[in-house]
């Protein structure tokens, strides 16, 4: 089943996470329409290490745009579990399907509260438009 | 946070306070020393710091390589592996530093800066400026408006050199492509690089720099140029900075300066001072 939009928390630098059952504690992690729309072009992106520790807060990767280099951060803390390496070799999924497709890390969370603080869609929505 | 992209911009009648900038004419540097100083000033940066403009030039020709390319992909160009090279922070192609000058730009992450994750902006704001200034001179200095970006889309592979690929932003003259810049955002700020080809360099010889390009319909702004192009060529290598000779290359400094300064402040109201790196690092 799609992931929609409305199922994600957002942080306000525009990456969300997914976790479809709490109690597996697994994030699964990408970077949302308006900003893959807002960064047009993409050319590259450096991803983690499975193994890797990530900080919710604290980049994560890097993505390339316009000749712009970007970082990308995470919505929660935890180890990398999952990377979708192939995504690299095609970015423009992203532009197709962000939310499904275009995931980037699954992250097994140390602490499913910090889900809690992330915005919900109608939050971000809302900063998205302001 | 600087975040991947601004969904919150100011708007540039919300920015009636104005900001501090400091502006650094500095000496000829080795590539390590050059990158080293940018990065420094990015991961530095606090909210109270000034928007930064530094000018720079490079103590020995140097390839800089965007953040992503691969080092190896030189070979596609003759002549470039014979060169010193360095990364950058910023992304984009690579840049043979030679008869140019460099810009770094700091925008620290300040909550009322209009550019907060606004690239474009920032692009088009310096290089439109160099565009009306190289134009009231007499040049036919045009943005390119047309990208090669669509074959990374065809997964044709990107030129290796910066001054071979085109983004709609890119200072044109005669088709040949004089200023490029390119950006780096973290949690600290903005910084954007930018190089302005003044001469054709050995190394490059198909690239031809704004004193190389024809400059115009007006003979005599021609003849000028190439004259000036040969005055600035010579003086520009390493051996030759006698005082006569270096004030004309601190006359392109300035007007390289005053034109980066122009350009920023069309986002930004800044009150610009000179400074020095130990200002700041």
């Amino acid at each position: 089943m799609s992931i929609t939009p409305e199922q994600l928390r957002y942080c306000d630098s525009h990456e969300w996470a997914y976790v479809a059952d709490k109690s597996s504690g697994i994030a699964t992690i990408g970077i949302s329409a308006f900003a893959v729309e807002e960064l047009t072009d993409l050319v590259f992106m450096a991803l983690p290490k499975i193994g890797q520790t990530v900080t919710a807060g604290n980049e994560f990767g890097e993505v390339e745009s316009v000749k712009a280099v970007s970082p990308m951060y995470s919505p929660v803390s935890g180890t990398v579990v999952e990377v979708h390496s192939e995504l690299v070799d095609k970015l423009e999924s992203l532009s197709v399907d962000p939310y499904n497709e275009g995931w980037i890390i699954k992250v097994k969370m140390s602490d499913v509260a910090e889900l809690d603080r992330l915005l919900d869609w109608d939050a971000y929505k809302k900063q998205c438009n302001h | 946070m600087q975040s991947l992209v601004d969904s919150s911009k100011a708007k540039e009648s919300e920015l009636s306070d104005s900001v501090e900038g400091l502006v650094i004419v500095d000496p000829p540097r080795s590539g390590e020393s050059n990158m080293a100083i940018d990065e420094a000033l990015l991961r530095n940066a606090t909210p109270a710091w000034p928007v930064v403009l530094r000018v720079y030039r490079w103590d020995r020709p140097t390839l800089s390589i965007g953040h992503f390319q691969q080092l190896e992909d030189r070979n596609e160009v003759p002549h470039l592996s014979e060169l010193p090279w360095v990364r950058r922070k910023t992304g984009g192609g690579a840049i043979v530093h030679d008869r140019e000058l460099t810009y770094s730009i700091l925008i620290p992450n300040r909550a009322n800066y209009s550019v907060k994750g606004h690239n474009e902006a920032l692009y088009r704001a310096v290089h439109s400026s160099f565009v009306e200034q190289l134009q009231e001179l007499g040049w036919d200095a045009r943005l390119s408006e047309s990208c090669t970006c669509a074959a990374t889309v065809e997964k044709i592979p990107a030129h290796f050199l910066c001054f071979s690929r085109r983004s709609p932003v890119d200072l044109i003259i005669d088709n040949a492509k004089i200023l490029g810049s390119a950006q780096r955002r973290s949690a600290t700020g903005l910084l954007q690089h930018g190089s302005f080809l003044l001469c054709r360099s050995q190394s490059t010889p198909e690239l031809c720099g704004l004193l190389d390009a024809p400059g115009g319909s007006n003979p005599n702004h021609q003849k000028k140029m190439r004259e000036i192009a040969q005055d600035v060529a010579s003086l520009l290598e390493a051996d030759s900075d006698t005082e006569s000779s270096s004030r004309v290359l601190d006359d392109w400094i300035e007007f390289f300066v005053e034109t980066l300064t122009q350009g920023v402040s069309r986002l930004l109201p800044i009150n610009w001072q000179n400074g020095s790196i130990s200002n700041l690092l």
